[in-house]
Formats: structure tokens, C-alpha cells, sequence
């Protein structure tokens, strides 16, 4: 409820005129994966990227988190510029990345055991993100036990454990049928209401993106740019039931629209 | 596609009826009709059945019965055995064969008067100094060059070459400058299969999924973290399956070096065996070669399936 009255939100993550160019082997030239990218998240808000597949939404991920250096540009958390990757930024890949040697319990402790919990303290913390996640009576399995949407529910607990300032979501449901895909999306939009966390999720599905979304930047391929930003006028406190409104199809068409135009 | 282009409708094709099964006329607008005859086509060569499914014996990776795969284990061991008798009882002049039965007699013998027990602990005790070693500086360096692109640079040269290095032809040498006794045996071992374990470990390691290292890394972990808390967990399953590889490599050593000087091992029995004819002798340590060999292969692989339950097949 408080969170809600808060109407100026600071700037959680800036990325400022970022590019990446892989470099080419021998004579191949190399790819400029994204060209220039701009983009502002503030605290608490959750924001999609869509775009076509190629268009460099991984790397622009992995860019923000860490766990690549770009050529130009840079990204900023809270005003500090990202330079390795670090618990204040969780990650969720877009394969599986569970720890398979490691339980569902383990794989989400990993965070707390490095964050130098002590022992005493950390069974509490995974309990109640398990519970949350809906994964309480899995806890002790390994995840080759687990089917893929458990899995990705793990991996999101996971990424939530350090308590991060940023969580960073890439096609975390691009596995999944259209289903559990469904009911994933409630289960982020209510873990996200619960934390406040500040979410940036990748998608290629449009309406997944309008439906999780406060903003939605949709990408140009080759090279990835910003090819327009769409804000989402539906209430924090979303339901299901806003798919069904023609505001939702006008959007889903409108963004769409962009999508093909910059192919 | 191409039906629309020529200004056909799908109501245009039909079944011609003296055509037979299997042929389709298309009702043409100028040339005539246009007559596939399917019959003649490679689709109708299996057109009485549909598919085709072979025994199981023959099939591709598909799963065979319990019956099927203990009986053709049990004729996998009994042909040896068969051919092994038929050599012994047809044997000619020149190259003779013992039976099984004297060999297993020999095997007795060789139990009761204590030289198997002596023979085998002291190759053992050779093969387990030596290979330990190697497994060690195996684990050590094939981590590094597994996860270290500078260390894969430094080390993978002289590696690659001391691999194509004979360890056979380095046997005058090491008995030249450490003697007889146990220390160049164990030097052998370590070199004939130390080189062998690195590469392959340091591939195991390279093959780490890039994700789980990135995911360790936002979640807050560390270098050394990353090496000990996801970088060994994931390699361990295929660590001990490269020493259960290459441990044959490090028998064949073992035998050459024991070959030249040794006073007790399974290898130096087998050359006194030669100097006396005891050609039953010879088999039985061959035999014992084989047991020994298998039953290592298979503890390691109880090793494998208890450390990392998790990468059972
Ligand atoms: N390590 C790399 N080396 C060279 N080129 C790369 C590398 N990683 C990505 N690329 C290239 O950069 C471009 C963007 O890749 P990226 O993985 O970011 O796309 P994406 O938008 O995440 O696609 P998808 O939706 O399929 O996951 C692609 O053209 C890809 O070929
Ligand atoms: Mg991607």
C-alpha cells in the first residue's frame, strides 16, 4: 500500500549509449550486437524488453549484470557503474542454470552461504522464499527431479536470496508451455508486488511483456536499438482479466506493429 | 503455391478413377491434364505396410529385454572360453596352450605357495603411489588450464608434446638415472599417464557450463568459490571417469618397466614364467592381469555413481 503513494521514484538503472560489438575472427567481420541503447528503470518498477530473436536482449542483460564489459557505454545501478557482476544485481538465464549436484534448498542457499550468512540464520530465509515460490514440498529434491517450470521457479528464488537491488529476468518463461506460462506471470507479478523488487525482464512474447510491464521497450534487430518505449496504463494490481479489455489488444497490436517495422 | 500461381483451384484436382489408387490428375486450363502417377513414385514402394520395425536385437540405441542382453553377455563369455579350449586341445608344436584348467590350477598354486599375493600387492602398490600422483598434478593443472585461458596458453604446448614423448622409450632413462628400485617404476607410471590426465581433465573442465559459472558469479560468489563450489562439483563425475581411462595406459607402463628390473610384481612373473617354459604360469598371470583390471573399472564406476549421484546416466 505505502509503495503505491510513492510518486517520485529515483532512478534505479541507467544505461547510457550502450554498444557491443563482438569482434570477428580472421577475416569474418565482427557483429554489432546492440548500437546504442538507452534506457532509465527506477526503483521498484518492472520494466520488459521485447524484440526480435538476434537482437542482442542477451546481451544487453548480461551487459547490466556483469557478466560481459561493453564497448562503448555504460550501465549504472543507484548511480555506480557496473563493472563485474555482484549479488546487488540477480540474475535468472534463459537456459537452465540450477546447480544440478545441489537440492532445490542448496541451489537457493548458494546466495545466502557467499552473502556470509551464518548457518544458523539461513534455513528461515529459504523456507520463506521457497514457500513463497510455491516450492515448499520440493525442497529436497535435486532439479533433474523437477519439471521446467519448478525449475525456473527455483532459479527465481534463487536469483531473489542476496536480496537484490535489480533482479534481471532473461526469457526466464520462453521454455515453458502456455500454461504454466500463465501461471508463472502471476506468481513474478505477486513476488514482485510482495518484494518492490526492480525487474527488468526480457521477452519475445508481446503480451507477456504488456501484461508484467509498467514500460515496455521494444527493440530493432540488427544492430539492437531502441526503437520506441511504450508505457502500460493498467494498474500495478493487475489481473488476468485485463487481457481480455480492447486497451490490451490495441497495445499488443501497437507494439507489434513496432516489432515488425524493425525487423 | 504453385497450383494458384497457374490459375488452378484445389476443386481442380480429383481423383482419376481408371487411374487406381495413388493417382491424381489436375484438370488443366490449356495443355491438357497433368497426370502424377504416385505409383511409380518412391512412396509407393512401401505401400503394403507402413513402416518398418526390425528385431531388437538390431535396432539402434532402443532398449533390449533382460533375457536378451543376460544371454548374449553369457555367449560373449562362453565364445572365448570356447575358442581358448579348441587352441588349447588343437595346439601345434610351436605355439602351445595351456588349458583352462591349468591355468586355474597354476592361479591355485601360485595362491598357496604366496608369491600371487606378493606379486600382486607389489604391482598394486606401484599402480596406486604412481597413479595417485598423477591424478593429483592431473586435477591441479587441468583446473587451471580448464579455467584459465592463460594457463591453458602456458602449459599446452609442452603438454601436447611430452604426450607424443613414448613413455616406453623413456624407461633406459629413468632406470639410468634413479636406479633400480621403486622410485623409477613410480616415475613411470607418473609419466606415461600424467600427461593423458591433464588434457583430459582440463577438457572436463572447459566443459562446465559457461551459465552455472555466471549464475554463481551475480549470486554473489567469488573466484575461489567458483572453483571449488561449482567448478569441481560439476567435473568430479567426469574426473574419475578420465583416471578409470586412462589406468590401463598406466598397467602398460607399469609391465615394461617391471619387465626390465624388478624381484617381485605380476610383470617380473611373467618374464620368469618365460625363462622356465611354464607356459600355465604365463596364462594365469595374464588372467590375473584381467581380473584386477576389471575390478578396478568397476569400483570406479560404484566411485562415479556414489560421488556424483546426480550425473547417473
Ligand atoms: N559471444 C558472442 N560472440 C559473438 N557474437 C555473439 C555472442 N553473443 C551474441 N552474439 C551475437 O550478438 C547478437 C545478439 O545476440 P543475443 O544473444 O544478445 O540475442 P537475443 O536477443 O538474446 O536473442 P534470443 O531472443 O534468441 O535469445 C546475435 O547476432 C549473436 O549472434
Ligand atoms: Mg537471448
Amino acid at each position: 500500500m505505502a509503495a503505491q503513494t510513492i510518486i517520485v521514484r529515483p532512478e534505479k538503472l541507467e544505461v547510457r549509449g550502450l554498444v557491443k560489438r563482438y569482434p570477428g575472427r580472421r577475416s569474418r567481420p565482427g557483429t554489432l550486437a546492440v548500437d546504442g541503447i538507452d534506457l532509465t528503470v527506477r526503483a521498484g518498477e518492472l520494466v520488459c524488453i521485447v524484440g526480435a530473436s538476434g537482437c542482442g536482449k542477451s546481451t544487453l542483460l548480461n551487459i547490466i549484470g556483469g557478466l560481459e564489459e561493453p564497448t562503448e557505454g555504460a550501465a549504472t545501478v543507484d548511480g555506480h557503474r557496473v563493472v563485474g557482476p555482484g549479488p546487488d544485481r540477480g540474475m535468472v538465464f534463459q537456459g537452465y542454470s540450477l546447480f544440478p549436484w545441489q537440492t532445490v534448498r542448496e541451489n537457493v542457499e548458494f546466495g545466502l552461504k557467499a552473502a556470509g550468512v551464518p548457518k544458523s540464520r539461513r534455513p528461515a530465509r529459504v523456507d520463506a522464499l521457497l514457500t513463497v515460490m510455491g516450492l515448499g514440498v520440493w525442497a529436497d529434491q535435486l532439479p533433474r527431479a523437477l519439471s521446467g517450470g519448478m525449475r525456473q521457479r527455483v532459479a527465481i528464488a534463487r536469483a531473489l536470496a542476496p536480496e537484490p537491488d535489480v533482479l534481471l529476468l532473461d526469457e526466464p518463461f520462453g521454455a515453458l508451455d502456455a500454461q504454466t506460462k500463465r501461471a508463472m506471470q502471476d506468481h513474478l507479478l505477486e513476488v514482485w508486488r510482495r518484494t518492490r523488487a526492480t525487474v527488468v525482464m526480457v521477452t519475445h512474447d508481446v503480451e507477456e511483456a504488456i501484461y508484467l510491464s509498467s514500460r515496455v521497450y521494444v527493440l530493432s534487430s540488427h544492430p539492437g536499438r531502441v526503437a520506441a518505449e511504450v508505457p502500460v496504463p493498467f494498474p500495478d494490481d493487475r489481473t488476468p482479466r485485463i487481457k481480455r479489455t480492447p486497451e490490451f489488444g490495441e497495445l499488443v497490436e501497437q507494439v507489434e506493429a513496432i516489432l515488425i517495422d524493425n525487423r | 503455391m504453385p497450383l494458384r500461381r497457374n490459375g488452378l483451384k484445389i476443386g481442380d484436382i480429383e481423383d482419376r478413377p481408371d487411374g487406381g489408387m495413388g493417382s491424381t490428375m489436375v484438370r488443366g486450363s490449356g495443355e491438357g491434364p497433368h497426370t502424377i502417377d504416385w505409383r511409380r513414385s518412391l512412396a509407393a514402394r512401401n505401400a503394403r505396410t507402413r513402416g518398418r520395425r526390425h528385431h531388437p536385437v538390431f535396432r539402434i540405441r532402443d532398449e533390449l529385454s533382460p533375457r536378451w542382453r543376460m544371454s548374449l553377455t553369457l555367449v560373449g563369455l562362453v565364445v572365448p572360453l570356447l575358442i581358448w579350449l579348441f587352441m588349447a586341445t588343437s595346439g601345434s608344436a610351436t605355439v602351445l596352450v595351456p588349458s583352462p584348467g591349468a591355468a586355474l590350477e597354476s592361479i591355485g598354486r601360485m595362491w598357496n605357495d604366496g608369491t600371487l599375493t606378493g606379486d600382486v600387492w607389489a604391482s598394486f602398490r606401484r599402480i596406486l603411489i604412481g597413479y595417485a600422483i598423477s591424478m593429483a598434478i592431473a586435477v591441479v593443472l587441468g583446473v587451471l588450464m580448464g579455467s584459465f585461458r592463460s594457463a591453458e596458453s602456458f602449459l599446452e604446448a609442452p603438454i601436447a608434446f611430452m604426450r607424443y614423448v613414448p613413455a616406453t622409450a623413456l624407461v633406459p632413462l629413468m632406470l639410468f638415472w634413479l636406479g633400480i628400485d621403486e622410485t623409477p617404476k613410480i616415475a613411470l607410471i607418473v609419466i606415461g599417464s600424467v600427461f593423458f590426465n591433464v588434457l583430459m581433465v582440463a577438457d572436463v573442465v572447459r566443459n562446465v557450463p559457461k551459465e552455472l559459472i555466471s549464475a554463481a558469479y551475480t549470486l554473489g560468489a567469488g573466484r575461489l568459490r567458483v572453483l571449488r563450489q561449482v567448478i569441481l562439483p560439476h567435473s568430479t563425475p567426469g574426473i574419475i571417469d578420465v583416471a578409470r581411462i586412462n589406468l590401463a595406459a598406466a598397467w602398460a607402463i607399469l609391465v615394461v618397466a617391471e619387465l626390465l628390473a624388478a624381484e617381485e610384481g605380476l610383470a617380473f612373473r611373467i618374464v620368469r614364467a618365460q625363462r622356465f617354459r611354464q607356459i600355465d604360469d604365463m596364462f594365469a598371470i595374464l588372467i590375473i592381469f584381467g581380473i584386477i583390471g576389471v575390478a578396478t573399472d568397476l569400483s570406479l564406476r560404484w566411485f562415479r555413481n556414489r560421488a556424483a549421484p546426480w550425473a547417473r546416466p
